[in-house]
């Protein structure tokens, strides 16, 4: 069996991420919707639920009395955030593990996660962007791909690195010269697995915007630009470092100055305790 | 023991027992002073090159800048006792994404910041790891002084 066969037979092995993950992304995707929709699907996992009212009652969020159902938490914190902590608790089981072959200490890559995920948020309150819980999602699941390769890339680090000294490529593109994948192209396919949809996998397979990159797919470069931040702020980064491309006119598309990455760069760490307790989460 | 400082924090310690430790430094600056006769030391994580691009936070957060947060450090370690002309100066980090150019380079701009303020204040720096694509982490152990900078896949090293 071949390096890539092998790796393609590890996608099957990892257990599918929950149905209330897409249940809940099109609940609030639909304008239509409304909260009771959102509450009966999450009432049906015990666990989630536990969770995410443990998550609301936490003193971070302060609220005025403790909830206990879903339907109170989502009245005082609103669907949106309910939507967020349920695929954040869903994400974490996949992401929290250390993971070495990146040089990744347990919880930095689920920080990197959660970071990524928040700057995207925040980049589509900016920019008013279309479809803001699917690029959230696609925030959080974006290195999905990672968890499967690292154990790849730890075996040949040395030559991915070299290739990437010598070369000045990205350390995706020697991820893919080495191993004959590479962690974005593995993460989509994980996600055509679990059946997320085109524009969710499309969003994974160029978050490093590795293809052709045309002004209309906003969607895909919210994701790159909040990587791309979270890179530069070193947030749960590891051994492939900064090593992915800069793209200007990406950035200058979405109407972003060096002032304003600054800025949500200043605003995020100012946030960051909220990272620091949503990646705590249990 | 361990005393981490994150992203635009610093902490300084005089405790022989503790090691000072930033992680994961990105384009950010990590900068470590210390007075071996005093052993007082001191690491600061700063995150952007100018407080003049929000007052109001570098007030409530001195350390998120090079300007606010260089000057911040280097008193820290004065309450302790520490003074500049003895002191060691390693700066680390300021790593940037390939093709980062202009004022987009925010490692590159955090670099010239540390540069500038230095050399104002005649500062020299006897060790710098700075640039590349490398994601760095600094740790001082403050009984002796010594810094170890580990690029991540990589071992630490003492520099």
């Amino acid at each position: 069996m071949s390096t890539i066969e092998k790796i393609i037979e590890q996608i099957d092995a990892l257990r599918p991420i929950p149905k209330v993950a897409h249940k809940v992304l099109a609940i609030v995707e639909d304008p239509k919707s409304s909260a009771s929709d959102l509450a009966e699907v999450v009432i049906y996992d015990q666990s989630l639920t536990a969770n995410v009212l443990r998550l609301c009652n936490s003193p971070y969020y302060g609220l005025p009395r403790k909830v206990d159902s879903i339907q109170q938490a989502i009245a005082y914190m609103g669907m949106a955030k309910i939507a967020e902590m349920v695929l954040m608790k869903l994400g974490g089981d996949y992401l929290r593990a250390e993971h070495k072959g990146y040089d990744l200490r347990e919880g930095d890559l689920w920080t990197h996660a959660v970071s990524s995920a928040l700057i995207a948020r925040e980049i589509c309150e900016i920019k008013k962007a279309p479809n803001p819980h699917l690029i959230f999602t696609a925030a959080l699941l974006k290195d999905i791909g990672k968890v499967i390769l690292h154990t790849y890339v730890g075996e040949m680090f040395e030559e991915i690195f070299n290739l990437v000294e010598k070369e000045k490529i990205t350390f995706r593109e020697a991820e893919e010269k080495v191993i004959g994948i590479d962690h974005a192209e593995l993460g989509a396919r994980v996600a055509e697995k679990w059946q997320f949809s085109a524009k969710m996998v499309h969003i994974i397979r160029n978050h490093h915007l590795n293809g052709s990159w045309s002004e209309d797919d906003v969607e895909t470069a919210i994701v790159y630009v909040a990587d791309t931040i979270c890179m530069m702020m070193g947030l749960g980064i590891g051994c492939d470092g900064l090593a992915y491309r800069f793209h200007t006119q990406v950035i200058q598309a979405l109407d972003i100055n060096d002032r304003d990455l600054q800025e949500i760069m200043a605003n995020f760490a100012q946030k960051f305790h909220e990272v620091e307790h949503l990646v705590g989460m249990e | 023991m361990n005393i981490i400082i994150g992203v635009s924090d610093m902490k300084v310690s005089n405790d022989v027992q503790a090691s000072l430790i930033t992680y994961s430094l990105g384009s950010c600056i990590g900068v470590a002073i210390y007075d071996p006769v005093v052993r007082v030391g001191g690491l600061l994580h700063f995150m952007l090159p100018d407080s003049t691009l929000d007052k109001a936070k570098a007030e409530k957060n001195p350390f998120m800048f090079a300007d606010t947060g260089i000057p911040a450090l280097f008193k820290a370690t004065y309450k302790l006792g520490a003074e500049k002309k003895r002191m060691r100066v390693v700066v680390v980090g300021g790593a940037q994404v390939l093709d980062q150019k202009g004022f987009f380079n925010i490692g590159k701009r955090n670099y010239m910041a540390v540069r500038k303020i230095f050399w104002k204040n005649k500062v020299m720096i006897d060790y710098e790891d700075v640039g590349g694509n490398l994601n760095r982490t600094v740790r001082m152990d403050i009984h002796n002084g010594d810094i170890w900078v580990k690029v991540s896949g990589q071992e630490y090293k003492k520099v």
